[in-house]
């Protein structure tokens, strides 16, 4: 199931495997003795890259005098790091020995420095290959919830973004190869992610802060989806998938090629899929007044859960000795459902619920570039630039309700330096402009740009037994908003006990005068976040390294947490950003509080056994956070504005009682600042019993409170989970049991959600047919049919977790 | 209007500068100007009327009486019992109703193929950080529906009213079904979404939300009715990009469908057979029926009543052309229909029924000028409809009712009231369904032939009536 790197391979063998001035030669064992093949031996600080061939041997040759460090990777092995010192005219014979590592250890493109799950200072995962097609899913936070320190935030399926160590929305930076993904999903839970699992290579996830790589948008972490799309090598090769889900219904068909000349390479890929409304084994809502539970026949479903989506890239590349420039577009399409979109939140008749759908177009330009040059002091220089055009239409009765856009461009360039004493890494500037807007009844923030300019330098260096890696990252960030509006809301409080609310608003409310007017700002921020990280990792015993990483990160709040102020309906609340503040008299003005930067205080620790049959990574947390920037509830409700000349206003002959006093109104929720504590761990343990049968056991939790007391809203639950896998040749057999406790540290508008335990298994079989490798699979997920609703999921009243599913699919590699 | 008062420039700059351990950050705001809202801006309409320092307007509302010797429309006050406006309609014999928000006065004349709108000055408006009530004089308005052919049945829920046109076989004119609100009542809209048949039928229509559950009529050689022009089928059309479209058609015949009702969680059609349910989820409904109990005998149940707040329905089974009633209340959750153990005196027919404003009550007028307050008891698990008094609403000799007229009855959706006009007495008496007594009476000077209650519904009190 390789995909193999037929013109390494086949470059390695054409080379006279004699001696060579300046040359490495070598083979690659494993701890049997037994060949490795098609293992990776790079030449650190350089570009410099081989692959051993069929009898595990590989050369280098061309080597410039000097200490070279030598980095080993195969699947399925522990990294090997060896030093060699090349002098004049000398060959080398080396014999490198792998150990198996029962987790699996990807690098991560795109950084300076060196990344692993086992090798770096601060903590990421990789989701890649044959894991990453088993876990993919309709959306990323979906995609990547088995890993530990991710959670979904579960938007009933449609609307699924990551959740990392508790933190989301403008915490979590999303990119597609290294750049922003450019959407409006940090802005609504409701907002989908414009990026697309099936036709990734690979997903990396780095926990904790990583705005030293990214900027503000990461100090909770970053998700980067990486694929193909700017083609490095022309080998052709290419993968394809169908597949069928039947808890939805979901047709999914996706396939990724890559193809070329010596000088060009060329890249495509397409998605499509289409799901019907997913079945629930329980009412959909947790709050159910439906008198007719038990005589229910018909399967439960989450209504306006649906989805479609389709999208297709096409890339090409230059390539040359020193590198290769390419380009890449993709259009990506998705319409879905908006489930729990209802106009004042609490409806429960779920005939009166209007559906309400989204429609999001994105077109994405990516330019990647990576020149090794033969310079004193640099030897890689890549730049990435982007250009994104996003937008994405909520309509509601046939009738376009809002409209978001953004457009963002970006530049990205790293310098890449030889080896100055033993010190690898680069420089990076980073330049990134978006213009972000929504338009219509849900437009809750004002058209913003925001504009950053960032210079970070990012090293390491082995010290024996110690690797240290250092980063620091200086960033101006402005914001400018021309038209922020205050409108007079008259947000009131709801007395419960009177069933004549509406009278008594009328005698509160009496104005003076009958005009009211909105107040309008034009808003201009600079922000300088700086941030500084230090990491070091210490093999301090054979097959085990300890790591620590401390760090300093500080963001810019984003435009949506300032500038707010008005009905967002993908959470059912009124935002009212942190610009603005409640006065003593109860009304909005501007705030008197000074606007300020968000500052994480991060430290991780981190233990791993590297080597062996068992394999382990754990990893402890504690992040300090002051201004953290978060909703308040202020107790009062504001109307939505949202449902005016519409003909579902109650009232008629059939009036329902009191609640529907409010039915368009909803609560108000203001931005402050606080200080905030986050910790918890992460803990991963794999033991390979025999060549084909390895266990998993994971854990993660997450604490995640206000320095004064009180609990942050939507905090994942402790969560332990084991995978049996059993794989040969030809088979391949995993069984997934994952646990999640009841979560009963809330805030305070939250209830306690109870635990569940989530079944999972699949089994694929390989064949070959007309010299494919073709892979049969049937997934089963929520064996049990249990009823899972997600804490960390503003919908998890009204959308748990699909019922019991089996998906049947076929997936070939070429 | 109001004044417009102009706000010079205010040039306000917060500046402020803080500088952390290491990072730094800085706000400039400038406050421009600012945008005026007008009064009405949600609505846009800008109608000239002054309203005082409050938003909403307490009134018992307002009564709209047809004169049974004249095509007019009389318009009084509710709170002082005051003639406001009388108007004179275009035909005689029509039918009145109220509007889905009882807003306007709708005048029906099926013969004519007319429906006509007199707006009785009282409503309501949401704006937003207030409710605000207006009042006004009772006005005509040109908007007038009349390209459907025969409406006959006008169903009201939730803010929208379902009007059936059955067509007519004779000059050839096609069933149809058009779906309003008050809005478009207020804005004049052109284009009413509905459906239209390719049959004419004498049918019902459902409104409910997105739905709209409406009769079919089947080929005559498949149909199951026995007087062919009554549907048989239900259909369940869901509103798409402006259109009802065909979805579901229910699984259950209903032989000889007349008569609906919905309540909050069920539809009920009457069928010669028993009445079928439709019972929704999400977007779909099960099909159930309710076999005719003994007691109905050769009747069937051609009338259904239903109240979102109540859990049975009441049917009313009557042979063709009037004759002796049975009353049954029909439990669709559990699948039941009883006979009311109440049942109309001897030499008295029930003349007008209805459900009081929240549901709580049943009424039913009968011939003799009584007035039959049932309530809803519980008796071990078993809701019960039963008499929770009599108010004889008449001094007079009531063999003295003019020929071709009867007494009449509206319910007030904003208190305890019902309203029954006397053609004898030419007057209406207002009863208070709570405490079973007339308060006050409406002067007339014409015997009425058909009264309705407009203004502003009220929303239901926390009260301690078993629901």
């Amino acid at each position: 199931m390789n995909r193999r790197s037929q013109l390494a391979v086949l470059i390695a063998a054409l080379l006279p495997a004699s001696v060579l001035a300046k040359t490495i030669e070598g083979v690659v064992l494993n701890s049997q003795g037994n060949v490795v093949t098609n293992a990776i031996v790079e030449v650190e600080g350089s570009e410099i890259r081989v692959t051993t061939d069929e009898n595990g041997r590989f050369v280098i040759v061309d080597l410039k005098d000097g200490l070279k460090e030598l980095h080993v990777v195969a699947p399925g092995y522990a990294h090997l790091h060896r030093d060699i010192i090349i002098n004049n005219d000398e060959s080398h014979s080396v014999t490198f020995n792998l150990k198996r590592s029962p987790i699996e250890v990807i690098d991560i493109e795109a950084t300076p420095i060196h990344m692993s799950a086992m090798e770096s200072a601060s903590p990421v995962s990789v989701l890649s290959g044959e894991q990453l097609r088993r876990q993919q899913a309709a959306t990323l936070g979906d995609s990547l919830e088995k890993l530990p320190g991710v959670n979904t935030n579960f938007h009933a399926k449609v609307a699924s973004t990551p959740i990392i160590r508790g933190l989301s929305g403008p915490r979590v930076l999303i990119t597609q190869n290294g750049l922003d993904v450019s959407d409006v999903s940090r802005v609504g839970p409701d907002h989908s992610v414009a990026s697309e699992a099936s036709t990734a290579q690979q997903i990396e996830v780095l926990r904790g802060p990583a705005t030293l790589f990214y900027g503000s948008g990461a100090i909770g972490g970053v998700v980067n989806v990486v694929d193909n799309r700017v083609p490095t090598d022309s080998t052709t090769r290419g993968e394809w998938n169908v597949e069928h889900n039947s808890v939805d219904n979901q047709k999914v068909a996706s396939f990724n090629a890559t193809t070329g000349t010596d000088s060009f390479a060329f890249y495509a890929d397409a998605f499509w899929r289409e799901a019907d409304d997913y079945e629930i084994p329980v009412a959909a809502e947790l709050d159910d007044h439906d008198h007719d539970h038990e005589e229910h026949s018909g399967d439960y479903t989450v209504a306006n859960s649906h989805e479609e989506s389709d999208g297709f890239t096409l890339g090409t590349s230059y390539l040359f000795d020193q590198g290769f420039v390419g380009i890449a577009v993709e259009q990506f399409n998705r319409q879905y459902g908006i489930p729990g979109h209802t106009h004042g939140g609490e409806d429960e008749h779920s005939d009166e619920e209007e559906s309400v759908f989204a429609d999001l177009e994105q077109t994405k330009v990516q330019l990647l570039s990576e020149y090794n040059l033969d310079n004193e002091w640099l030897n890689k220089i890549n730049l990435r630039a982007g250009f994104t055009d996003y937008e994405h239409v909520e309509i509601e009765h046939g009738t376009v309700g809002t409209t978001f856009k953004n457009e963002t461009n970006e530049l990205r360039v790293d310098l890449m330096h030889n080896s100055f004493s033993k010190w690898n890494g680069g420089l990076s500037i980073h330049y990134k402009q978006s213009d972000v807007e929504a338009q219509g009844s849900e437009a809750f923030t004002p058209p913003s740009e925001t504009q950053s300019i960032a210079v970070a330098l990012m090293e390491e260096r082995h010290f024996g037994d110690f690797l240290v890696q250092l980063g620091g990252r200086a960033e101006r960030v402005t914001i400018d908003a021309d038209n922020v509006l205050l409108p007079n809301i008259d947000a009131h409080a709801h007395d419960d006990e009177d069933g004549h609310d509406s009278h008594d608003h009328g005698h509160e409310h009496a104005h003076e005068e009958s005009t009211d007017i909105i107040r309008v700002f034009n808003a201009e921020h600079e922000f300088t976040p700086v941030s500084l990280s230090a990491g070091v990792v210490w093999d301090f015993a054979p097959s085990y390294n300890l790591g620590l990483s401390v760090s300093l990160s500080e963001r810019a709040p984003s435009a949506s947490e300032l500038l707010s102020f008005g009905a967002h309906i993908g959470t059912g609340t009124y935002e009212v950003g942190a610009l603005f503040d409640m006065h003593e008299d109860g009304h909005l003005g501007l705030s008197e509080q000074t606007i300020d930067l968000e500052t994480a205080n991060n430290i991780d620790l981190t233990f791993r056994k590297t080597q062996g049959d068992i394999g382990f990574i754990f990893n402890a947390f504690y992040n300090q956070v002051d201004n953290y920037y978060y909703q308040i509830d202020t107790g009062l409700y504001a109307e939505s504005g949202h449902d005016h000349g519409d003909e579902h206003d109650h009232g008629g002959e059939h009036d329902h009682g009191d609640e529907h006093d409010h039915s368009s109104e909803l609560p108000v929720y203001l931005f402050k600042t606080d200080d905030v504590v986050l910790h918890g761990f992460e803990a991963q343990v794999a033991w390979q019993l025999t060549d084909e049968f390895k266990v998993d056991v994971f854990s993660d939790y997450v604490r995640a409170r206000l320095k004064d007391g009180g609990n942050l809203p939507r905090t994942p639950p402790l969560r332990f989970g084991t995978e049996f896998s059993y794989q040969t040749e030809k088979l391949s057999a995993h069984l997934h049991v994952t646990r999640y406790q009841e979560q009963d540290r809330t805030a305070p508008e939250e209830t306690t959600t109870d635990g569940y335990t989530m079944l999972d298994a699949s089994i694929s079989y390989d064949l070959s047919v007309l010299n494919q490798d073709v892979s049969l699979y049937l997934r089963g997920t929520n064996l049990t049919d249990t009823e899972a609703r997600v804490h960390s999921s503003f919908l998890k009243n009204i959308a748990p977790r699909p019922g019991r599913s089996f998906a049947l699919g076929i997936r070939g590699y070429f | 209007m109001t004044k417009l008062f102009k706000l010079k420039l205010i040039a306000l700059a917060i500046s402020s500068t803080l500088i952390t351990a290491c990072g730094d950050a800085e706000t400039n705001i400038v406050e421009k100007d600012p945008i005026e809202v007008p009064d009405d801006h949600d609505h846009g309409d800008n109608d000239d009327h002054d309203h005082g320092d409050e938003y909403t307007i307490d009134s018992l509302g307002r009564l709209v009486v047809l004169a049974g010797d004249s095509n007019t429309a009389s318009f009084f006050d509710l709170d002082d019992n005051a003639l406001l406006e009388t108007f004179t309609l275009n035909n005689d014999t029509n039918t009145l109703s109220s509007s889905p928000d009882f807003r306007y006065a709708v005048i029906a004349n099926r013969a004519q193929d007319y429906l006509g709108f007199i707006d009785g000055g009282l409503w309501r408006e949401d704006h937003g950080e207030h409710l605000h009530d207006y009042k006004q004089s009772p006005a005509a308005i040109s908007y007038e529906l009349t390209s459907g052919s025969r409406p006959t049945h006008l169903v009201k829920h939730d803010g929208k009213l379902a009007i059936f046109y059955d067509g007519n076989a004779d000059s050839g004119t096609t069933a149809s079904v058009e779906v309003l609100t008050d809005n478009d009542i207020t804005n004049a809209t052109a284009t009413l979404p509905g459906i239209s048949y390719d049959i004419n039928m004498h049918g019902v229509a459902e409104p409910r939300g997105e739905h709209l559950l409406s009769t079919i009529r089947r080929d005559d050689a498949d149909s199951t009715s026995a007087a062919k022009i009554l549907p048989d089928q239900v259909g369940v059309y869901h509103f798409h990009d402006g259109e009802y479209e065909l979805e579901q058609t229910l699984a259950l015949t209903c032989p000889d469908l007349h008569g609906a009702a919905q309540n909050h969680d069920y539809v009920a059609f009457g069928c010669s057979d028993g009445v079928l349910l439709a019972h929704q989820h999400d977007d779909e409904y099960d099909a159930e029926k309710i076999a005719n109990i003994d007691a109905i005998g050769d009747l069937r149940i051609g009338t259904l009543y239903g109240h979102e707040d109540s859990e049975t329905f009441i049917g009313v089974a009557s042979g063709h052309g009037g004759g002796p009633a049975v009353i049954v209340s029909i439990h669709p959750e559990k699948a039941e229909m009883e006979e009311l153990e109440w049942q109309l005196a001897d030499g008295a027919s029930a003349i007008s029924y209805s459900f009081s404003a929240h549901g709580e009550h049943f009424l039913i007028l009968d011939s003799l000028g009584f007035l039959n307050v049932l309530e809803a008891h519980e008796h071990d698990g078993e809701m019960h409809w039963e008499l929770a008094g009599q108010v004889d609403i008449t001094e007079e000799d009531i063999t003295t009712m003019p020929e071709g007229m009867k007494f009449t009855m509206t319910v007030a959706q904003n208190g305890q009231f019902a309203y029954v006009a006397d053609p004898i007495a030419q007057h209406v008496v207002q009863v208070h369904l709570e405490d079973l007594e007339i308060e006050s009476e409406v002067e007339l000077t014409f015997a009425p032939s058909a009264i309705t209650w407009l203004g502003i519904a009220q929303e239901e009190e926390e009260d301690d009536h078993d629901h």
